[in-house]
């Protein structure tokens, strides 16, 4: 969900770096036989380009695992409903804290390659964990895994941000970041649609399911977090090696966080701040609990519910850029957050309460969430003095990350004891809030 | 109220139609089958003539101008006769001599025989149990290869005066096998749990079915008995009576409303007729635990009805006694639970629950909280959107004014 943040610099035009400015066209490497190890060439800028991506595809590929193996977790691991949600909620609490202290650790502390590598060593270690739980049949490992593995997950992609900035800052920036955040969301969609086959594949192998089948699956989906892995140990050569060829700096995220500017923040921040967070709870637990609503209410398929249930992720991947570009051009920031927000309203009302074909409501939730991604995370650079814009990210990420980890809990809570249509209405009262505001 | 996937909003010249066909299909309707608020019900044990005890269960459901009777019986395989009368005074009648030789016609009977309105039969005849191991395919026909399957005239059953209760107005039939190689029933039952209310209402326990004074619920619990697999899934025969030569329609209902069933958005209805006639309802969800939590919710496959060719059902005396031996039956198969996911293994326990009734189904409608949530939640934003907009608009009419004077 970091990845707002990523929309808000892509849109507010390069960020806050004062880093990397030293890719200044001047080829000291005449020397270097190939135009892909010439780190002032646009070539390898693409390499660097692709390894930035995958870097991310890990973190976000094993995110929503849940959501993509939510019938086969709660029926091999016996949890209802409200302590699968906890899965998610694990992931939140350490970011509550940690999106204040990402860019700190990344600066003062591990440098930006250490960081990326110590991040992603997080992640793979989270994910092993939580793999062990299935194995085991001990939930509470798996809870733990998903801990640790948000642990590393936000601040990730912070590293990975920095990096963007420091290799294409003044150049291709912009693009770099919407090219990021689609992979982002190309991972969550390929998760969601492979992780059930991939079950099904193993518990063909193994011959039978239960929660080793689970653990295994998980095992393999964990490739994906050694992927980033090995992307981190590469960026940080690299890296390093342009450094050494380019007198480049190493990057910094050069975001100054003072938790004694939050007392100064304005009331129109603090709305942007609850908007944020009613809007986003609404989405993401019911993505999470998304599949078997689709399963059970709309007769779809496993594969069938899988893929509806990606299709917010499918829509906005092409549509994040566009619609930057489009309220760049407009502004009216607030009518296009209003509007977003009705359009979610109205796609939430026709899945609790009509038996329309639920593609229809999800694509139309889809547009409005990139929508309301581009409108929202710029107006707070418009209330905020730019001295305290770090501030005022992170702490919007943090209060983000609280809500979802709270009302993940309350949804399955929800689910379990009062069913789905009043999930649907209690998410429709908190997207109506916003506008009471 | 307009009739299920038929939006009666913005109907505009044409809503009056249904309400008039409504209106005139009640004017139509003989008067026990409407349904009453409220009935006087008593449960009556009708006591046997000599010998051991025959469990005969009377369920007279009193209303202003109808009385239904339900009557429950273990004599032969369990089963149930629903009889509607349009007159307050009818009542039942048994001839214990006749019911119990071997041609009981007539045995048993609602008198006056003109009141009656409706009358109909279930019979529940076997008790499957499947191998489902290596039954990865959901949605195949067999859920397994089946074991030999138990008769329910062969039970032995309790005496019911012992589980009566006038106060809870419900009774239990609890049984099992009379010959038991396997001693699988040792330490477990069958038991039939019928339970009769007053007036409308709905049950704690899932899945929260609602009723009405015309209903009467079924609960089916299969608690302690030794599987013969790993993996066993249990399945029950239901044998219904049907009148003409077609069987009894099934319907599937689909609704948007899972507030008392969570992610149960199916409804499964048998009608024996067009409506108001007899109907079963129940929700396609069984339970492997006792409190019916979601985590221990079991799906419900449902047999297409169909006359039953391969064997000859069990009689039941009390069936043959009220309809005579020129009777057609159409029988279904209920299985329960999925070769994966929960299922009786966990906990050797399995509960699913039906309601049969006369009249027209209870229909569910959102409840008041959902309805007052959604009144606030809209209701809010749209008060503050209009007197925003008047706010605006007023001082944009101070300030021209203003403009002007000036």
């Amino acid at each position: 969900m970091e990845e707002e943040e990523e929309e808000a610099r892509a849109l507010l035009g390069g960020g806050r770096d004062e880093a990397g400015r030293s890719l200044l066209a001047t080829p000291v490497a005449a020397r270097v036989p190939s135009a892909l190890c010439d780190p002032s060439h646009l070539a390898h800028r693409l390499l660097v380009l692709s390894l930035m991506c995958f870097l991310g595809f890990g973190s976000y590929f094993c995110y929503d695992n849940p959501a993509a193996l939510q019938t086969q977790i709660q029926r091999d691991m016996q949890v209802n409903t409200t302590k699968f949600m906890l899965l998610y909620a694990w992931y939140s609490w350490p970011n509550v804290v940690l999106c204040f202290f990402g860019g700190f650790l990344i600066d003062r502390v591990f440098g930006i390659r250490w960081g990326t590598i110590v991040f992603s060593c997080f992640i793979c270690i989270g994910q092993v964990v939580f793999a062990l739980g299935g194995i085991f049949n001990a939930f509470w490992l798996m809870e733990l895994g998903r801990f640790i593995f948000g642990t590393g997950g936000e601040s990730l992609a912070v590293a990975q941000n920095t990096y963007a900035v420091s290799w294409f800052k003044g150049k291709e920036l912009n693009l770099v970041f919407g090219l990021q955040l689609s992979m982002a969301r190309i991972g969550s969609t390929v998760n969601m649609n492979l992780m059930g086959w991939l079950y099904s594949k193993v518990e063909a192998s193994l011959g039978s399911t239960g929660h080793t089948t689970l653990g295994v699956t998980l095992m393999i989906g964990g490739v994906t977090c050694i992927l980033s892995f090995i992307c981190a140990l590469a960026l940080a050569y690299l890296d390093r090696r342009a450094e050494r060829i380019l007198h480049k700096e190493q990057g910094k995220t050069g975001e100054v966080i003072k938790l004694t500017d939050v007392k100064d923040f304005s009331l129109p921040l603090w709305l942007i701040f609850i908007i944020c967070v009613c809007y986003y709870v609404a989405v993401f637990p019911f993505i999470g609990l998304g599949k078997v609503f689709f399963m059970e209410k709309f007769k779809f398929s496993s594969q069938a519910a899988s893929a509806i249930n990606s299709v917010v992720y499918v829509i906005s991947a092409p549509l994040s850029p566009v619609f930057g570009l489009f309220v760049d051009k407009t502004g009216k920031n607030i009518i296009w957050v209003l509007c977003a927000v009705a359009t979610t309203l109205v796609s939430h009302m026709m899945l609790a309460f009509t038996l329309w074909n639920p593609w229809i409501a999800m694509c139309l939730m889809g547009v409005s969430y990139s929508l309301l991604a581009c409108a929202l995370w710029p107006m707070v650079a418009y209330v905020v003095p730019e001295h305290q814009l770090g501030t005022a990210y992170g702490f919007m990420q943090s209060v983000q990350n609280l809500g979802l980890a709270i009302i993940s809990i309350i949804a399955g809570l929800i689910l379990d004891t009062r069913g789905y249509l009043f999930l649907e209405v209690f998410f429709i009262a908190c997207v109506s809030s916003k506008y009471a505001m | 109220m307009c009739g299920s996937g038929n939006p009666c909003w913005g109907c505009g010249r044409c809503a009056p139609s249904p309400m008039l066909l409504l209106s005139l299909l009640l004017f139509a309707a003989p008067f026990g089958l409407l349904g009453e608020e409220t009935r006087q019900v008593s449960l009556e044990v009708i006591p046997g003539w000599l010998g051991p005890p025959q469990n005969l269960l009377h369920i007279r459901a009193v209303g202003t101008n109808s009385t239904l009777h339900y009557v429950w019986s273990s004599m032969g395989p369990p089963a149930v006769l629903l009889v509607a009368t349009n007159t307050p005074n009818s009542f039942l009648s048994v001839n214990w001599s006749r019911l119990l030789s071997p041609e009981p016609d007539e045995g048993l009977m609602v008198l006056p025989k003109d009141s009656i309105q409706f009358s109909s039969a279930l019979v529940f005849t076997r008790l499957f149990e499947f191998d489902s191991t290596n039954m990865s395919d959901v949605a195949a026909e067999v859920p397994g290869k089946l074991y030999p399957p138990y008769s329910l005239a062969e039970f032995y059953w309790n005496n019911i005066t012992d589980s009566l209760d006038t106060a809870t107005l419900s009774a239990t039939f609890q049984g099992h096998p009379m010959h038991d190689p396997t001693k699988a029933f040792a330490n477990g039952s069958l038991a039939f749990r019928v339970q009769a209310f007053s007036r409308s209402g709905r049950p704690v326990q899932p899945p929260r079915l609602l009723h009405t004074a015309d209903t009467c619920q079924l609960e089916v619990a299969l608690v302690g008995v030794s599987p013969q697999g790993n993996r066993s899934l249990f399945g029950l025969e239901v044998a219904t009576l049907s009148q003409s030569p077609d069987c009894p329609s099934m319907q599937e209902q689909h609704s948007i409303d899972d507030e008392y069933a969570p992610a149960v958005f199916q409804l499964d209805q048998l009608l024996w007729g067009s409506l108001p006639s007899g109907f079963v309802q129940w929700r396609p969800v069984a339970f492997s635990q006792k409190q019916g939590s979601r985590e221990s919710a079991l799906p419900c496959q449902i047999s297409s009805l169909h006359p039953p060719l391969a064997y000859h059902l069990p009689q039941s005396p009390i069936v043959r006694a009220f309809f005579g031996s020129q009777t057609n039956f159409c029988a279904f198969n209920l299985t329960f639970g999925a070769s994966t996911g929960p299922g009786y293994w966990d906990q050797h326990y399995l509960s699913w629950s039906m309601l049969l009734g006369i009249g027209f189904p209870p229909m569910d409608t959102l409840s008041p909280l959902v309805l007052g949530i959604m009144a606030v939640a809209l209701g809010t934003p749209g008060l503050m959107l209009l007197g925003g907009g008047l706010i605006l608009l007023l001082r944009h009419k101070q300030y021209s004014e203003y403009q002007r004077i000036n």
